[in-house]
């Protein structure tokens, strides 16, 4: 039986490594889950003790007993969801002329963008700041939303994707008189959809654990999001009086990227399942 | 999409809505943690327990006690300078910071905080009354730009059980050396007799605490580690001579080699060790475990200041303060803040239980302090304690660098001669950047 | 092409660049000017040309974090690529069970640095630690892994390679889902057994994934920093320091805004011609093969 161009015939031995390679990976996940589920003064110098019973939800208790992590966990949410739609329709729309279109100067803009990966965030955000204190954005979701959508990964990924469609769809839609917008919406938009939704969960997940900036530019409490909010409620040596708080923060924190993995984590099964229908 | 849209919108507009009323607002930012779940509105500071429990009931019954003033609490993470930092870059920093009395200086010198001596006038608080320490750390010039609230700095944390296996208790307390030989010969007995190490060193990770082995010991041997604003010096025969100390320590295996700090709590918990030089801050962590049953540490817990092996009894402290970023404020807002000052100062007592060292003499004199458990036996750290010159800026940074280059003296990864240079090399430029 | 099409062609660029022009473009352009002055965090600064740089050219421990950034992206980018290619080769069907397995392997991407770092300081300590226990069961002394000189830069690859495969992973998968089926039937009539198909037909189509793979990882390990700061605070003694962490205690910690905007100015330099490089040389290569 010949093997899809894509799949790679698993041998036991390669089952073999791949379930050894998912233990690896799983088996501090779930040491964190355990952890989060004891009685903080009972792993005081003894983190074993996760592996046995008392378990507890005290912690996941005193994580909502915080008055203010709905409130993170609404901010949060709101910026990352403003992030990841921001990002898909810029980089969507500036990848499609980067791939597709011509106009004066696209090779120096493109690599203008492609600059903008060699940026460490670090170097950049102390001038952000002053210039955000400037447009009097600080403590605001604009503000926490729009450093996130200038991320040139999301442009550079998109014009890659793009470049891979055959130009052949692209001129049969234009003999037929369709516009360049019209291309864009109803021919690439659709056959990007695995790249789409990668790059959803991608940015979301950055705009979700994303610390430094929220940190200096959401100074306010009622403005963190849920990763700065989670730090600052840690008392110092949280590692060792408050490991089990500590972790119920990390799982808190995690859940809802996980779903919306799962959600996008279809969208990519479901164009396999077309491929092999086809 | 549009349902989606309308609570969006709705959300947004969340942040916006404010009520009007007639009090004082002060906006106060502190690290120390959050834990409204346990202490939300309390204002029984007795019962509070803890940094964050005793400080949050503290500021709760300050808004009880003081309805015509409301002061709202940001807490940040640990230790708030980046935060602080931006936020004073946007001028619109808050009214009350805790901060470390090291720190001061960076902000203090630049005009970026207010010196408190009229604050601490108009709230009746006797400048008087600050222990030597404290005055220390928060006057840079002449002026106050802080009221004290801690002083806090290394001790020696003694597991009494296995010193007793080692035979170094002598009428009920542990014996503790007074010359560097003593050390090294009551170190090596200990082993011979536990078979475990006398010191628990936090190496990795931890940089502050070889600073502040380094800093103690030349200190005490009265070698003047700034001698101007822009200098430091560490490369002195005093400076080699506690570096060699503190390597042969670690050649000898008296010392454990290879932790970081959780690493370092949870083995002294264990009681795997005689010794593990901490600060004030675990006096808390180490007492709870010293009075539950079925643990190493039951009943056999001690602590002392750091001892003398040399020259004088001093060690090197630091503090928290309460500061005042420079701005704009209305004369209720100032009135508000004389007032905060007076209550704190007032009740620097409740804050001592979390195991820092009070700020004011008469705390020290009061009987209530000498009775909690262990005070009497690290009082003298009032005393004894020096922090580093007020005027010297990025104390922070400096203890930084000074600590990465003491470690790799003290492990042997570096000559403690080239370690000592690059420290003074590293620190010069950094001082010689600052206008 | 008509002067209509190229400004509507710019129409679609435009509000992307727009906001990239001046939230990153204008502080890269000022972090320049920063550079070239002595000045701190709050300060105005005078202008002191090229002294910031030549301080970098001076200062070991800068010199130490880029030797420090380049072995340890070296250790993570190959490594990395090759497990997350081939998960998704072995993942990309359908099935419960796939779907499982590839959330299992996306899972540690969702944690944030300081959860990881934590898991990881775990697992490396060698007190206590996970992998020390094993160690010490089996007999052996256990590894320092956080506190020797040569060990700490490999502890990060591993915690990082450990976080960072889901990603790169998916972006295989998308790709996978690229490659037309035809490909599919001309292999099956060819009876080409799985290997050949391979070679000579998946690894060309994933090219493009791969390039892109692999630029991106190198461009963002190159920027490592959250894991050097948690797991080892750049030590012991500065040998797992890395750039970014060396301009984030200089600009932080020291407030010394000129001298940590030159060393950014040198990273990103570094940075760029890497991504540059790897850029032309690819695109080159396509354009010879005729793609």
């Amino acid at each position: 039986m010949a093997t899809r161009p894509g799949q790679a015939r698993l041998t036991p031995l390669s089952w073999a490594a791949l379930s050894l390679a998912a233990l690896i990976m799983v088996a501090p996940l779930l040491w964190t889950l355990l952890l989060s589920l004891k009685h903080n003064a009972d792993l005081v110098g003894h983190s074993g003790a996760a592996l046995h019973p008392p378990y507890t939800l005290e912690n996941y208790g005193a994580i909502f007993g915080n008055s203010l992590t709905l409130r993170w966990l609404l901010n949060s949410t709101i910026v990352a969801l403003g992030q990841t739609a921001g990002v898909l329709i810029l980089a969507s729309l500036a990848g499609y002329a980067f791939a597709r279109l011509d106009f004066p100067l696209r090779r120096t803009l493109f690599v203008i963008v492609l600059l903008g990966l060699a940026v460490p965030s670090q170097a950049v955000i102390l001038v952000q700041h002053q210039l955000f204190a400037w447009l009097h954005l600080h403590n605001s979701y604009p503000g926490l939303i729009l450093p996130g959508l200038v991320a040139p990964f999301g442009v550079f990924f998109m014009t890659t994707y793009m470049r891979g469609i055959p130009a052949e769809l692209d001129e049969a839609a234009m003999l037929d008189g369709a516009s360049r917008w019209t291309i864009f919406w109803k021919i690439i938009v659709p056959l990007t959809l695995p790249a789409q939704s990668t790059l959803a969960v991608f940015t979301f997940l950055g705009a979700w654990n994303d610390y430094w900036w929220p940190l200096i530019s959401a100074t306010k409490s009622n403005m963190y999001t849920l990763t700065v909010g989670l730090a600052a409620a840690q008392m110092n040596y949280a590692q060792t009086s408050g490991l089990g708080y500590l972790m119920a923060q990390a799982v808190f924190a995690s859940v809802p990227i996980f779903i919306v993995y799962i959600v996008f984590q279809k969208q990519i099964v479901r164009a396999m399942a077309g491929a092999a229908v086809r | 999409m549009k349902r989606i849209g309308a609570a969006l919108l709705m959300a947004l507009s969340l942040g916006s809505c404010a009520k009007p009323d007639h009090r004082t607002h002060l906006y106060l930012q502190r690290f120390f943690g959050e834990c409204g779940a346990e202490y939300g509105g309390s204002t029984d500071v007795a019962k509070a327990e803890g940094e964050c429990g005793i400080i949050t009931a503290l500021v709760n019954r300050f808004n009880a006690e003081n309805p015509d003033i409301h002061i709202d609490v940001n807490v940040v993470a640990w230790p708030g300078y980046p935060q602080l930092t931006a936020q004073v870059a946007a001028r619109d920093p808050p009214d009350l910071v805790t901060m470390h009395e090291g720190v001061i200086s960076d902000y203090a010198l630049k005009g970026l905080l207010e010196p408190v001596d009229g604050y601490l006038k108009m709230g009746g608080v006797n400048e008087g009354d600050f222990t030597d320490a404290a005055r220390a750390g928060v006057t840079i010039n002449g002026h106050a730009y802080g009221l004290p609230w801690d002083t806090h700095g290394g001790l020696f944390h003694v597991n009494t059980a296995l010193f007793a296996k080692a035979g170094l208790m002598r009428g009920g307390k542990p014996v503790l050396p007074t010359t560097a030989d003593e050390l090294i010969s009551q170190a090596r007995q200990f082993e011979q007799r536990t078979g475990k190490p006398y010191l628990i060193q936090s190496n990795v990770g931890d940089t502050a605490y070889a600073a502040r082995n380094l800093y103690t010991y030349m200190m005490a041997q009265g070698a003047v580690l700034f001698p101007d604003a822009h200098h430091i010096k560490l490369n002195t025969p005093i400076g080699v001579q506690v570096a060699t100390f503190f390597k042969r320590l670690n050649t000898e295996r008296l010392g454990t080699l290879n932790m970081d700090t959780p690493a370092a709590i949870a083995a002294f918990i264990n009681g795997e060790g005689g010794i593990y030089p901490t600060g004030t801050w675990m006096i808390g962590s180490f007492q709870q475990e010293a009075t539950t049953p079925g643990r190493p540490l039951y009943k056999s817990y001690a602590v002392f200041p750091y001892p003398r092996l040399w020259g004088e009894h001093v060690e090197y402290v630091s503090g928290h303060s309460w500061v005042v970023p420079t701005r704009k404020r209305t004369p209720q807002q100032r009135a508000a803040i004389a007032r905060f000052f007076r209550f704190m100062a007032a009740h620097n007592f409740d804050w001592t239980r979390t195991g820092h060292i009070p700020a004011f003499k008469s705390v020290l004199a009061d009987p209530r302090f000498a009775s909690l458990p262990h005070r009497a036996d690290i009082a003298p750290l009032a005393e004894i304690g020096r922090p580093v010159p007020s005027t010297i800026q990025r104390q922070n940074a400096i203890e930084g660098i000074v600590g990465e280059e003491a470690v790799a003296a003290f492990t042997g990864q570096k000559s403690i001669e080239r370690a000592l240079s690059e420290a003074e090399r590293r620190v010069d430029d950094l001082l010689a950047e600052i206008d | 092409m008509t002067a209509q099409r190229d400004w509507r062609a710019l129409l679609f660029v435009a509000p992307f660049l727009a906001l990239y022009l001046l939230i990153l473009v204008f502080p890269l352009l000022r972090g320049l000017w920063l550079s070239f002055s002595q000045v701190d965090l709050f300060g105005a600064g005078h202008f002191v040309g090229f002294g910031n740089y030549a301080r970098l050219l001076h200062d070991p421990v800068f010199g130490t974090s880029l030797v420090n950034t380049f072995e340890v992206t070296l250790m993570i980018v190959p490594v990395l690529t090759i497990i997350s290619l081939l998960l998704a080769l072995a993942l990309n069907r359908a099935g419960k069970g796939a779907a499982i397995m590839r959330g299992i392997f996306f899972a540690s991407a969702v944690l944030s640095v300081t959860i990881v770092t934590l898991i990881w300081r775990f697992v490396l300590a060698p007190d206590a630690g996970l992998l020390g226990e094993a160690w010490k069961a089996l007999g052996w002394e256990p590894l320092p892994f956080l506190s020797d000189v040569h060990l700490a830069l490999p502890a990060l690859a591993i915690t990082t390679i450990w976080w960072s495969v889901g990603f790169p992973m998916l972006l295989f998968l998308a790709g996978l889902q690229q490659i037309p089926e035809d490909m599919y039937e001309a292999a099956a009539l060819d009876n080409s057994n799985s290997w050949t198909t391979f070679w000579r037909i998946t690894v060309p189509a994933l090219r493009r994934t791969l390039i892109l793979v692999v630029m991106l990882q190198t461009a963002a390990q190159l920027q490592l920093f959250g894991q050097s700061q948690l797991l080892t605070a750049g030590g012991p003694s500065g040998a797992s320091r890395t750039a970014v962490l060396f301009l984030y205690e200089s600009a932080f910690g020291r407030w010394e805004l000129g001298y940590a905007s030159a060393a950014a100015e040198v990273l990103f330099l570094i940075i760029l011609a890497v991504t540059l490089t790897q850029y032309w040389a690819t695109s080159r290569s396509e354009a010879s093969r005729g793609d």
